[in-house]
């Protein structure tokens, strides 16, 4: 053969691997010393939030601040796993056995919860991350996050598309990763038995390249609204070439960012499911404590910061009503069995209980793109629930 | 389907000419660029970075292509200086490494593809025509036009002009072709950074359809790769129509349910079925491998 040059382009993706953070050994922390809390964060790599951990030693520095918890601080071990599902299960490791942390809070990983979940199950810790990224997130014993996550978030913007906007024709045009295996189609389900419809159109397949191609079949489809989770820029510039402008584009909160609001022409309608109170209104129900915290520590503001925060709140709390000794089998146990919190900046209230999958936040707060920024929608969370 | 495979096609001008930039770069220069899309991409984000400051559209455009050619130049002249007596292989493998240097930095600077997605100029947005429902706008037109332009100017520059001749001369043979006389290396530069400014061009011109964020675009090399392949990294107007190729199997496999999950697969499909289809062929005609 002459040339071979196509296989090196697999060199790339293993190129790209950075330094580990290397941890010091500290003591495991008995009755007396402070509470050591874990996180597996995303700081390096292809999935970065690096503003999660800080936010989360913001509330905890608060809390110490006022003199901890009957009387021990709390300590946040906040390591990078830089998406790289060996670093992530030696973190988890680590936190585990050298640093002896009672739970997990406010991880941001796109890998811990499917490398790790095992692991947290089988030592009897649980975690509630800030994010949860990918399914297993969502349908592990031993963690609960605090966002909606992508499914049912789907069925929300579903059910936002046929219910709030009243379209018949509701489409979807997704990009689903591999290995989330049904996820997504049991979020359209859930959304076929809560409002009796069908979808119009689906496309679970929505690939990168050109989307003239979906987009013409999207227009023969008829669709009037569209639920979409991937690039957004080139998306909306060929709909509207292709004359989409009567289409309710509704936006997965991935896409929920200042960047996109600017790419989507004036012209077009682009609505955004998004997982918290939307971040860019500091005076929202909930967000004024997240707003008071990134503000006075100097933290970028965004969406995974508000979950960072919340995670946060939600563990000290739960730490709080412990009576007796703060161990890793105690904070389980009122894990387990704590009750329901009601936190302003989600749709549902959070509660992690002893089930075998935890999903407690549902519903999302809808944004429209107008003049290069997110507008807030009146009406506050959209909630599926079924028809009455 | 026939709608899908329509949109697939326009499409095509945009993938012929990403194709075009490699093949000319390995015709002018004899390597395979893997960082060509990443160097151009650089250059577009430049410019927009620019124009959203408030500057001038064209003066933007000027300095981004610029900013191209010369890191375009300046990976050139490293691996003149560097890398001159090294086998193709591993110039291209060079070039892998400054791909992901370059991508890494991209990221880095402009964002990823949620907080970097950019709104880059759309000129050729007023459509022309409809066919089947299909809307084919001015870019198509324009796209393809800029391919053929590219395919006939470059091809008749090769055999027609004594700079082109020189060129041939230095990508074949770069140690004779400096002992009779010619500058090689400075030719070399100059090619370099001339194909970084066209590519820098090249990618102004697909943003709006392929890639609004640094890694989608920089990550167009594969389809790039893809469409040279079927030109065998010489054949200009095979390259062309390559890029129509490439883009009527998106259009096809993405209107089939079946095989509507392994879309993303049909650039490499092509170049496997291709490397085959070529390794085939030299059990007969080994003479002329080298």
């Amino acid at each position: 053969m002459k040339r071979t040059f196509v296989r090196t382009s697999a060199i790339a993706a293993a190129a790209a691997l950075a330094l580990s953070v290397a941890s010091g050994c500290s003591d495991s922390g008995g009755s007396d010393g402070p509470i050591k809390i874990g996180a597996i964060n995303g700081i390096t790599g292809l999935f970065q939030t690096p503003e999660v951990p800080k936010a989360v030693k913001a509330v905890f520095d608060e809390v110490n601040a006022a003199g901890g918890i009957n009387g021990r601080k709390i300590e946040l071990v906040s390591k990078d796993d830089a998406m790289d599902p060996a670093r992530s299960s030696q973190a988890a490791r680590q936190l585990i056995k050298s640093e002896n942390v009672v739970a997990l809070a406010g991880s941001s990983s796109a890998v811990d919860c499917g490398v790790n979940r095992a692991t947290y199950s089988k030592e009897k810790i649980v975690s509630v991350p800030a994010i949860g990224v990918d399914p297993a997130c969502f349908t592990s014993p031993n963690i609960a996050p605090v966002n909606p996550g992508p499914y049912t978030l789907t069925t929300a913007m579903l059910y936002y598309a046929s219910e709030t906007l009243k379209h018949d024709k509701v489409c979807i045009a997704y990009t689903v990763l591999p290995g989330s295996g049904g996820g997504i189609e049991n979020a359209i389900k859930e959304w076929e038995k809560l409002t009796g419809k069908t979808l119009a159109h689906k496309n679970l397949a929505v690939g990168q390249g050109d989307p003239t191609r979906y987009l013409v079949a999207i227009k023969n489809a008829g669709c009037q609204a569209v639920a979409y989770n991937a690039t957004v820029g080139p998306w909306f510039q060929q709909a509207k070439t292709q004359g989409m402008q009567k289409v309710d584009f509704i936006l997965a909160a991935n896409s929920y960012s200042d960047a996109n609001a600017k790419v989507i022409p004036p012209d077009m309608n682009a609505y955004a499911g998004t997982e918290w109170q939307p971040y860019t209104d500091p005076t929202l129900p909930g967000n004024d404590r997240w707003s008071k915290i990134v503000t006075s520590n100097n933290i970028q503001k965004t969406a995974f910061s508000q979950g960072a925060v919340m995670s946060a709140d939600v563990v000290v709390q739960v730490l709080k009503g412990i009576k007796g000794d703060i161990t890793r089998e105690s904070v389980t146990k009122a894990f387990k069995e704590m009750k329901p919190i009601n936190y302003p900046m989600v749709g549902t209230p959070y509660v992690f209980g002893p089930g075998n999958e935890h999903n407690p936040i549902k519903g999302s707060q809808f944004v429209k793109a107008e003049n290069g920024a997110w507008k807030v929608l009146p009406g506050g969370f959209t909630v599926p629930a079924p028809k009455k | 389907m026939l709608n899908s495979v329509i949109a697939g096609l326009t499409s095509g001008g945009g993938y012929a000419l990403l194709g075009l930039c490699v093949v000319l770069t390995y015709r002018l220069v004899a390597v395979v660029n893997f960082a060509m899309t990443a160097v151009g991409a650089m250059g577009a984000f430049v410019m927009v970075t620019l124009t959203d400051e408030g500057l001038n559209v064209w003066l933007a455009l000027l300095i981004g292509a610029a900013t191209a050619a010369l890191l375009s130049g300046v990976f050139g002249a490293a691996l003149v200086r560097w890398f001159a007596g090294h086998r193709e292989g591993t110039k291209a493998a060079v070039t892998v490494a400054l791909y992901v240097a370059l991508t890494a930095l991209g990221l880095r600077l402009f964002g990823g593809n949620t907080t970097g997605a950019r709104q880059f100029p759309n000129p050729f947005d007023d459509p022309v025509f409809t066919v089947g429902g299909v809307v084919v706008p001015q870019s198509v037109l324009v796209s393809l036009a800029f391919a053929v332009l590219i395919t006939l100017g470059v091809g008749l520059m090769l055999t027609r002009t004594r700079l082109g001749l020189k060129l041939q001369a230095l990508s074949e043979r770069p140690g004779t072709a400096e002992v009779v006389g010619i500058p090689a290396p400075r030719l070399a530069v100059g090619v370099w950074a001339g194909v970084g400014a066209i590519t820098m061009l090249v990618i102004v011109l697909v943003a709006p359809r392929l890639g609004s964020d640094f890694g989608a675009l920089a990550g167009l090399i594969s389809t790039a790769l893809a469409v040279a392949m079927v030109g065998a990294f010489r054949n200009l107007p095979l390259t062309l129509a390559g890029g129509l190729i490439v883009g009527c199997l998106e259009g096809m496999s993405s209107s089939l349910d079946s095989i509507q999950k392994y879309q993303g697969v049909v650039p490499f499909l092509v170049i496997l079925v291709l490397l085959w289809w070529r390794s085939r062929r030299e059990v007969w005609d080994t003479a002329h491998s080298r």
